[in-house]
């Protein structure tokens, strides 16, 4: 019974405990404003940490704690949150579908008159974040690139030179495997880094930049004309050429294959670019060549945006936050520090600092560019058209019954 | 009959406080999902009743029905593989070790279980290790097993197997543990008996050991069924929770994750009605098939 008396006692002086240390929290909190930014970014906690001191300088009276989580589990996670109330003040914002949805149902506060956001950034970039009447629902913050990574010393000691088209780099690949090496790194085992960074990196080639992607998207051309089923057959002919075992190499696997110079090239985004700013070997990239006869064109990927929570209950504070993001001064801050592989989006001609970055920005010149393929209006044929470059890859189908699989669903 | 309710009270007391954790924690969620698959909408404010449209859209769906099938049968090969292998060796062993003539029983005893106290996290990602021809090849080669060399988990034909037998090879050690018990607590005697009576090591388990321990093997084969059809997360690690290559691991858990919590990659939008709808469809198995199972097994026991 003692026991019992004790255990009780324990219980009601916790039950009053509890909310005397809840209220402390907030006391303090009265002094300064204190606003949360989720993301899923949570490899840059030190340079947004960085770009948040750098707002803090302008606005004392503001904190902002950046929050990221898991990359696979933000979404869902942020839906919780937002379902629950407890969403984050400021957040990243997926661009068209996933963030559109989020409008909908009524989390992302309209952005459409935050000053200079119509100004400073081009109509392509807006339209990730827009809505079909025009409102925006986030301040667009970053994109992502898509290359093929090569090892130069590798490519120095064998005396081999980057290839301008489709063929030459096939040729390239084979005289590779000769030599003893795995030419190029990439796998199938996590399914959605081959769609997305090789499949979609070398799709405008064959297809072209953001004006065919609409007549794709409307019905005008078929998912299965010459252009998609040739698509299909250059990832059936890479294939072999991929590490053996390729069908359960994972993303990770692959990144340490080109990491540890067994495997020469890697076709992969931009966002990776900082996990070899340490490799013992030099390193550059080279666009995906497309074949002879059509000008290479670049899977430029609008990735990410800051937007606000509806329901903060610091509106003019995080709407202060995000026009801050549309200057020429916020951007050029945010820019600074931002991962490398990660390109500002913003109109002003920022200059960038890491060399591997600007070597991608380079590529992008005098080529046409565009988003990945689906991600604009196709958004459900992701899975079909995942496991369709998987299945030519694997041999299972050819070219042609790839492209007709996926233009079934349209 | 008054006294005897009255004599009844106190227990009812000493029951409250568990019945109380009970329902809110497992009786009222539990319920409260079933609810849920009548429902379509993530959002408390915009949730509309909508019969059983979810139940509908799961199975007369192209795209869902396809996925759901695929899950369901893979569970079931998933499951037989568990039945048979794990709990198969699970009596195997346990015979082995309590045979009179058994040494070093603690040491083996120890072997089978230890990988049941590990995250099937960490062994899962070492398998997957260990299975990639990329890692492991060589070693395979240096050995003079070249063709063993294969992509077992990106292979369709077999991934579902691998990841199976992995499974298996972790949980061994529960069955194991429960018919080693259950067969200590066979009577002595009764073994001397057939003994004498001349039978040898295969009849007396066949005619003695195997009836006598028949409620445990309900129990196990239960308990299998149970926790195979939860099965999540051994596939998110080995594979990932498209159940790839093409599905083929796909589980009813991995179908329930992405419909119902996660959302389908790279969108992530969540459909907690059909989840709940996947979800109630399992429950109903689950009952529908434990009940006569353990009535069956557990009699006079």
């Amino acid at each position: 019974m003692k026991r019992l008396h004790v255990l009780l006692t324990m219980l009601l002086l916790l039950c009053v405990l509890l909310p005397i240390s809840a209220q402390g929290a907030k006391a303090d909190a009265s002094d300064e404003v204190v606003i949360t930014m989720g993301s899923w970014r949570t490899d840059d906690v030190e340079q947004m940490n960085r770009l948040l001191e750098a707002y803090k300088k302008l606005a004392p009276e503001v904190t902002i704690k950046f929050q990221p989580t898991n990359p696979p589990d933000y979404n869902a996670t942020l839906r919780l949150q937002l379902d629950s109330g407890t969403g984050p003040d400021l957040m990243y914002a997926r661009s068209y579908a996933a963030g559109q949805e989020l409008y909908n149902a009524g989390y992302f506060a309209d952005c459409t008159d935050i000053p200079g956001l119509k100004e400073n950034f081009s109509p392509s970039n807006l339209a990730p974040w827009q809505m079909s009447d025009g409102t925006m629902f986030a301040v667009p913050f970053a994109a992502v690139s898509h290359a093929v990574y090569y090892n130069k010393d590798i490519f120095k000691k064998e005396d081999l030179s980057i290839p301008h088209n489709w063929e030459a780099f096939l040729l390239l690949c084979s005289t590779l495997e000769k030599k003893g090496y795995t030419p190029i790194a990439n796998g199938l085992a996590d399914e959605w880094d081959i769609l997305e960074t090789f499949f979609f990196g070398l799709l405008p080639n064959y297809i072209g930049g953001a004006d065919m992607r609409v007549q794709y998207e409307n019905g005008e051309l078929p998912l299965n004309d010459k252009n998609f089923v040739e698509a299909y057959q250059a990832m059936a002919d890479v294939a072999r050429y991929c590490p053996d075992g390729f069908e359960s190499v994972t993303y990770n696997d692959s990144q340490v294959l080109f990491n540890s110079q067994k495997a020469v090239m890697f076709v992969d985004g931009s966002w990776t670019a900082g996990v070899y700013k340490d490799a013992s070997f030099d390193w550059g990239l080279f666009a995906i060549p497309a074949p002879k006869g059509k000008s290479t064109a670049i899977c430029f990927h609008p990735d990410m945006a800051i937007t606000m929570n509806k329901a903060t209950k610091y509106p003019e504070e995080a709407k202060a936050f995000l026009a801050w993001l549309c200057t020429e001064e916020g951007a050029t801050t945010a820019s600074q520090n931002l991962p490398s592989g990660y390109f500002p989006m913003i109109n002003f001609p920022i200059k960038l600092e890491d060399p591997h970055a600007n070597e991608f920005l380079s590529l992008n010149a005098g080529k046409k560019t565009d988003a990945r393929f689906v991600w604009p209006k196709l958004m459900n044929l992701y899975a079909p058209m995942n496991q369709a470059v998987i299945k030519v890859m694997k041999g299972d189908i050819t070219a042609k019954q790839a492209a007709d699989s996926v233009q079934a669903l349209m | 009959m008054r006294p005897n309710h009255a004599r009844h009270l106190p227990w009812l007391l000493y029951l409250a406080p568990a019945l109380l954790v009970y329902t809110v924690f497992m009786a009222f969620p539990l319920i409260d999902s079933l609810r849920l698959s009548l429902f379509s909408g993530n959002n408390q404010a915009t949730r509309i009743f909508v019969g059983l449209e979810n139940f509908k859209r799961l199975f007369s769906d192209p795209e869902i029905s396809t996925r759901y099938w695929g899950a369901f049968f893979n569970t079931w090969k998933f499951f037989l593989v568990h039945l048979v292998v794990q709990n198969g060796l699970g009596i195997f062993f346990a015979v082995l070790l309590t045979h009179e003539t058994m040494k070093g029983r603690h040491i083996y005893q120890t072997i089978i279980f230890i990988p049941t106290t590990f995250a099937v996290l960490i062994t899962g990602y070492l398998w997957k290790l260990m299975l990639n021809p990329v890692w492991a090849g060589d070693f395979l080669v240096s050995i003079g097993l070249p063709f063993l060399k294969h992509p077992y988990l990106g292979d369709t034909n077999t991934a579902l197997w691998a990841v199976s037998l992995v499974s298996c090879w972790q949980w061994l050690g529960i069955p194991t543990m429960m018919f080693v018990a259950a067969l200590r607590n066979i009577n002595i005697e009764l073994l001397e008996a057939a003994r004498l009576e001349g039978a040898g090591n295969v009849k007396t388990f066949w005619y003695i050991k195997l009836p006598l321990i028949k409620p445990v093997v309900g129990i196990i084969a239960v308990l299998t069924f149970v926790n195979n059809f939860n099965a999540f997360d051994i596939v998110f690690a080995m594979e990932n929770v498209n159940g790839a290559p093409e599905y083929s691991t796909d589980l009813i858990g991995t179908l329930f994750y992405r419909y119902g919590i996660a959302g389908q990659h790279p969108i992530g939008i969540p459909d907690a009605g059909l989840g709940a709808a996947i979800a109630t469809i399992t429950f109903l198995l689950l009952i529908a098939l434990v009940i006569p199972t353990l009535r069956k097994t557990q009699r006079g026991a």
